[in-house]
Formats: structure tokens, C-alpha cells, sequence
């Protein structure tokens, strides 16, 4: 296998979750304050050990909003100054969570911090999350905006459409996904969606905005933070919880050069697997060995991409093991790939709940959902652009 | 409806000859000196070989194409597309170079009925004085 030297030397051993709701009271920055004090306080730590803080700030909203650090994003140097701490490691890369996770478990194994906080706070601006008012198109939107070719909803659409058109989906297949995402999300205390669970009939009437993409297909935008907390192997087995360690990463990806948003299925999917296999070669296990997936759902169609992609089902099947019952929460013998409530019926948390729901289950900590599971895979984001953790109850 | 105004693309040092010919009703994608690939959109460096100084030329194209993928567009959340929704917006790839892909509104209307690999032919919006911008219409064999 290749020379990955970090694999399983870093664990998490904390993690706090806000509620997720539709507009806070509370500004992002204070309610990321809050979320990775709590984080601390759960992996029995004090704050001033905290010696590195990394996070993913993607505001991932193409409307016309002020993005502004400490409101609708939260960077690691903004939490640092208002933390009251002086990190040794501090750092907010570009791309999804899996490249903070990276990041946070390069920093360890380094010896360049001794216990990272990772988080992820989302927001909801003010107004249309994506519409935009600009009567110019400059740089990059020229390419798109004059022929109306906009933001990450057509651009679903159009891979989704090419799947559907190559592999004979029928239309409304993805309630499936919406309704057993929003079934699990609705039983989470934190979610959005706690207690509303959707039917098939309510999604199937719902609005539909780029077919065939419907409303629902999308995930709701929340405040919402997430945070955990990670240090070595070594300083772990000392904690409070089960350790869970982070077997490998595969983070980001260089997309193809394309117009904004553009993302045709074929790149998709083949920068997808190459993510994949770097995963495996890092972790040193193969797809098959992997007993719990938690497949990302920011936009339903993902959720067949991501089961494809980590070997669930041959490509273009996906959508018939939905349909017949494959990833059924409750049902025996299922793979339940929606376990977390995923986005979809979380809210708009970016791969928070699918690493959430690793996390839980392999440190045992999840209660009423508890499996007897030993490797986790959390997925992230579009597969050509997001990215994958592999993490494990034990090291090994 | 509305009259407010679509997006008017601004030309930039590196599409000039891109919109110079959109405003012809032509459809001219970047060429590379050195290996003689499109790209699109055009970039500091060359997609195919690499070259950081492509020298790149506006060439004509034939403009045909096949569609690969479409979304109904339903929802305007750019000013000036009130008036146009439902559209369909098709995703083509040019019939120059495989992999070339150029999306635009297809003007045949939202009643169409689609298949993979249809074809269709670039057309263009008038959307501002001296502006144009690619469309598609449907090729009927």
C-alpha cells in the first residue's frame, strides 16, 4: 500500500451539535462559540489545551449576500481571536469538511498541534439563498449567467438528467432518498426537520424548479454549527469517550476545467473513483471490508453517485435498490445509507451528519441507532469536488 | 413579464474574441497555438497540452452539436429571466472536439420533447445593443 503515515494515528474524542434551525437567534459566531466549547467540555478538555482550530468555511450560496467572517462564515482565525486562545495550528482551507479533517489530521501527526477543533458553521442569509441580482457577468459567470446557466441546482440537474436518460429512472424516483433522509432526520433532537417526517405524496406535489429536480431534492437552508474535536492515538485511549480514528482521507479534487457549474455525470463519477481508491490505498481497506456508508444528500441524486461509488450497487442500480427498499433504516438486512438524516432532513450542514454519524456509532454513542459496526465512510459534497473519511472503532 | 435587462457579459482580455463574434451571430471558441484543442471556456493555459501561452485563436465553428443533458428551468434567479421561464437549457457537445461542451437556452420552447444525442444547431439572443448570446435550436432531420 502506499507510504500513508497517518493512518489510524489520529481519533476523535469529542463533538457538539447545535440545533439546526431555520434562522438562529443567536449570530453564527456566537453559536460556533457556543458549539465548540461544547465540543470541548464533551471530550473532557478545557479550552485553553486546545492548541488548533480548522474548519471549512464554504459559504455556499451564489446569491447577492455580503459574506461576511463571524456571520454567514466562521474561519478558523475568526474563532481563534474570539476564542481567547493562541493556537499553534490554525487554518481554513478551500473545499468540503474531508479536506478540514485532513488538514486537522496532518497537524497532529506533525506534532504542529496536540488537540484540533473542527467545525463547520452554516447560515442562512437573508433573502434568496441563490437568487442574484448582477447586471454584468464578469470572469467565471460570463461563461453561464448570460444564457441563464446559474448555480449548483442546474448543475445537479443536468448530471442527475443525464443518469436518468442513460439508466431509465423513472420520474419521482428520488422520494425514495427524500423520504427515508427526512424519516431518520426527523427522529434527530437537533434536526430541522425533528418530527416532520415527509410522504411520498408530499414530495411527488411539491414544486418542481429544474427538472427533474424538485424543491425537495434540495436540502433546507439553517443555521446550524457542527464541531469536533481531534487529537492523537496516543492522548486518546486517556479520554473520556471510545476513541474513533480516522483511517484515511481522500479530500478534494481539481474538477475538470469547465464552465461554472458544470459538471457533466462521466467527470463525476470518474474523479469519484479516483477519490475512492485513494481512500482505500490510504486506509489500507478495500470497499467491500466497510461496513457502515453514509452517503451525502445535499441534492437527493447524490446519494445514488455516492452509493455507486462505494461499491453498494454496480453503476446505474442505484436508484433500484432504493426503489426496493435497499436502504431502509428500518428495515432488516438494509444498508442504511441515510442513517444520519443527511442533509436532506438535517438541514443544510455540508457532510456534518454523515461524519456525525460515524462518529456516534463507532464510539457507541448512538443510543437507540447504536449498530454493531466497526468501519465508517462518510461521504461528502459532489464526488468530483468533495471527498470521503474512513474511520474506525479501532486502530488497526 | 419583465424589462429588466438578462446578465450582459463583459469581455475580458481572454473572451474578447469570444463575444466579438456572439455579437456576429457567430460561434467562435479558443484554439490553441500549439496544439490546435479548444477550449472553452478559454483559460491561461492550454486544457490539453499545457502550453502556458497558447496564443489563442477565435475560430469559427460549425455550430452543430448533440445533446448530452437538459434541465427545465423553472425558476429565475437571474434578473431578466422572469419573462423566459420555463426554459430548457441544454448541455451539447460541439461536433469539432469530443468533450467540448457548450450550454445554452434551446429556443424550440419548454414543449419539446428530448432525447440524448438529439441535434441541435447554435443560435443566438440578441440581449443588449452589440450583445448576443449562444442558443440552440433543434436540428429536424
Amino acid at each position: 500500500m502506499s507510504g500513508f503515515a497517518a493512518r489510524n494515528k489520529v481519533a476523535i474524542v469529542g463533538y457538539a451539535q447545535s440545533d439546526i434551525v431555520r434562522r438562529s437567534d443567536q449570530t453564527l459566531g456566537a453559536l460556533t462559540i457556543q458549539t465548540v466549547r461544547d465540543a470541548i467540555a464533551d471530550a473532557g478538555l478545557e479550552v485553553q489545551q486546545v492548541d488548533g482550530f480548522v474548519t471549512t468555511p464554504l459559504f455556499p450560496s451564489f446569491g447577492s449576500h455580503v459574506a461576511e467572517d463571524g456571520i454567514s462564515f466562521v474561519t478558523a482565525r475568526w474563532l481563534s481571536q474570539h476564542m481567547g486562545v493562541m493556537p499553534r495550528y490554525m487554518e481554513s482551507p478551500q473545499g468540503q469538511l474531508p479536506s478540514g479533517v485532513a488538514l486537522a489530521v496532518n497537524a497532529i501527526v506533525a506534532g504542529a498541534a496536540d488537540y484540533v477543533v473542527v467545525h463547520r458553521a452554516l447560515h442562512n442569509p437573508q433573502g434568496s439563498y441563490h437568487g442574484n441580482t448582477s447586471a454584468e457577468a464578469r470572469g467565471a459567470d460570463q461563461w453561464g449567467m448570460p444564457q441563464g446557466h446559474f448555480g449548483p441546482i442546474t448543475a445537479i440537474a443536468l448530471a442527475y438528467n443525464e443518469y436518468v436518460q442513460r439508466y431509465g429512472v423513472p420520474d419521482g424516483a428520488l422520494a425514495d432518498v427524500v423520504v427515508e433522509s427526512r424519516k431518520n432526520g426527523a427522529r434527530l433532537p437537533w434536526s430541522y426537520w425533528h418530527g416532520k417526517p415527509l410522504g411520498k405524496d408530499a414530495y411527488l406535489g411539491a414544486t418542481p424548479i429544474n427538472d427533474p429536480i424538485r424543491m425537495l431534492d434540495c436540502d433546507i437552508p439553517v443555521d446550524g454549527v457542527t464541531a469536533f474535536v481531534l487529537t492523537s492515538a496516543e492522548r486518546a485511549r486517556d479520554l473520556r469517550h471510545r476513541p474513533v480514528h480516522v483511517a484515511g482521507y481522500a479530500d478534494m479534487l481539481p474538477v475538470n476545467r469547465r464552465i461554472a457549474s458544470h459538471w457533466p455525470y462521466d467527470e463525476i463519477m470518474d474523479l469519484g473513483a479516483i477519490s475512492m481508491q485513494r481512500l482505500c490505498d490510504r486506509a489500507g481497506v478495500g470497499l467491500s471490508e466497510i461496513d457502515y456508508v453514509q452517503a451525502y444528500d445535499g441534492f437527493a441524486p447524490l446519494v445514488y453517485f455516492w452509493m455507486e461509488l462505494a461499491g453498494l450497487c454496480p453503476r446505474g442500480e442505484a436508484h433500484q435498490m432504493v426503489a426496493e427498499g435497499g436502504i431502509d433504516s428500518d428495515r432488516a438486512g438494509a444498508v442504511p445509507i441515510l442513517a444520519s438524516g443527511g442533509a436532506l432532513g438535517n438541514g443544510r450542514m455540508h457532510g456534518t451528519p454523515q461524519m456525525l454519524e460515524c462518529y456516534l456509532q463507532l464510539s457507541r454513542r448512538a443510543a437507540e441507532r447504536q449498530r454493531d459496526v466497526s468501519l465508517g465512510l462518510a461521504c461528502q459534497g459532489v464526488p468530483n469536488m468533495g471527498g470521503a473519511i474512513l474511520y474506525s472503532a479501532e486502530a488497526f | 413579464m419583465t424589462t429588466t435587462p438578462r446578465p450582459v457579459p463583459v469581455p475580458d482580455a481572454l473572451s474578447a474574441g469570444y463575444w466579438e463574434a456572439a455579437a456576429r451571430h457567430e460561434l467562435a471558441m479558443a484554439r490553441c497555438g500549439t496544439c490546435e484543442a479548444y477550449s472553452h471556456p478559454p483559460d491561461i493555459v492550454c486544457a490539453k497540452c499545457g502550453s502556458i501561452d497558447p496564443q489563442f485563436r477565435f475560430e469559427a465553428l460549425s455550430g452543430r452539436g448533440a445533446i448530452r443533458s437538459w434541465t427545465m428551468v423553472r425558476q429565475a434567479l437571474l434578473p431578466g429571466f422572469a419573462g423566459d421561464v420555463p426554459f430548457l437549457l441544454v448541455d451539447v457537445e460541439l461536433e469539432e472536439q469530443a468533450g467540448l461542451r457548450l450550454t445554452g437556452r434551446l429556443l424550440d420552447g419548454p414543449d419539446v420533447s428530448l432525447k440524448t444525442g438529439m441535434g441541435v444547431i447554435v443560435d443566438f439572443e440578441d440581449i443588449a445593443d452589440g450583445v448576443a448570446v449562444p442558443a440552440f435550436r433543434l436540428v429536424h432531420a
